[in-house]
């Protein structure tokens, strides 16, 4: 940069430094008040995430919503599952439960009963 | 050490969190007293209104104080006058729309708003009325030469002139590379040359 233009930039930069200070006392009025508004959002918790909430909630109700649809309709196709379910839920699966000792004595009964007659 | 001391030494030495603000809070309130005016002449001279420009201070104070008052005090400067140059950038995106809708119902625009708010306002220093007109054209014709400036030079060139941000802080602020902040500074200078003359000032 030659001389020229560094004279311009030094010229323009007090030229500019003149007209901030006589900035009237209205506007440094209105700037002090500006600052002060900025100053109460350091002290003031960030609350930027409850701007999601919404947005979260209905993806959590709609996840919830397909979940329960889809397990809904695929309880026939489940097959085993619910058979096993059935036997356990049902009274003589409890008592064979129950009584397993018995019907484990009984399985070498017959075990043994088998090979007597071969 | 037992964990007592331990923990005793640890509630003497750290911060609590509260005082902690209360720095934070002093250190960005003397950061915004010092630029704020710069700031708002830099905005003023960008937009050419100063109700627009002092909004668009608010909001960049607001936004620095509420998104960066945590970071430290040398990040500020180019920080703040990112978000500044940006809100003076979207501002300019603003005014075109608008005035394209106002040539679509075919208005035209008041020249009301061209009131020189520097020639109407009183001279705390006390300068005589010959030097007071002699600054006042002087700041209005390089005011004029820098607003006509392409607004990347504009910026590169209030920056680095104005508020005397580095090469490295104008890159930051304008989120551009170093080497093209010298460019653009570079042109800015030399076209202000050219339309303001040799002996301006």
């Amino acid at each position: 940069m030659n001389k020229t233009e560094e004279q311009l930039a030094h010229d323009a930069k007090e030229a500019f430094d003149r007209s901030v200070d006589r900035l009237d006392a209205a506007t440094l009025s209105r700037l002090n008040r500006s600052r002060q508004a900025a100053l109460a959002e350091v002290a003031r918790p960030n609350r930027e995430w409850l701007r999601w909430m919404p947005a979260t909630g209905v993806a959590a109700a709609v996840l919830l919503a397909v979940v329960v649809l889809r397990g809904a309709g695929d309880i026939n196709s489940i097959g085993a599952p619910v058979a096993d379910l059935d036997i356990l839920l049902s009274e003589e699966s409890i008592e064979m439960l129950e009584e397993l000792e018995f019907y484990s004595w009984l399985d070498t009964q017959e075990l043994e009963g088998d090979g007597d007659v071969g | 050490m037992t964990t007592d001391s331990l923990v005793f030494a640890v509630s003497c030495t750290a911060k609590p969190i509260g005082a902690r603000i209360l720095q934070k809070e002093r250190q960005l309130g003397e950061f915004l007293a010092e630029v704020e005016r710069r700031a708002l002449r830099i905005a003023e001279i960008a937009v050419r209104d100063r109700d627009e420009a002092m909004d668009l201070v608010q909001d960049a104070m607001i936004k620095l104080a509420r998104n960066y008052s945590g970071r430290g005090r040398e990040e500020w400067p180019p920080l703040f006058y990112r978000i500044l140059q940006n809100g003076v950038r979207d501002w300019h995106r603003r005014q075109m729309v608008r005035n394209r809708v106002m040539v679509w119902f075919q208005r035209s625009r008041s020249d009301d708003n061209d009131q020189d708010l520097i020639a109407s306002a009183p001279d705390p220093i006390g300068r005589s009325p010959d030097e007071e007109l002699q600054n006042s054209e002087a700041m209005r014709d390089m005011e004029s030469a820098v607003h006509e400036l392409p607004i990347r030079q504009r910026e590169a060139f209030m920056l680095r002139t104005f508020e005397g941000l580095d090469v490295r802080g104008t890159a930051a602020a304008m989120g551009c590379s170093q080497g093209s902040v010298k460019t653009h500074y570079s042109r800015a200078v030399h076209t202000l040359r050219e339309k303001l003359g040799e002996h301006w000032q």
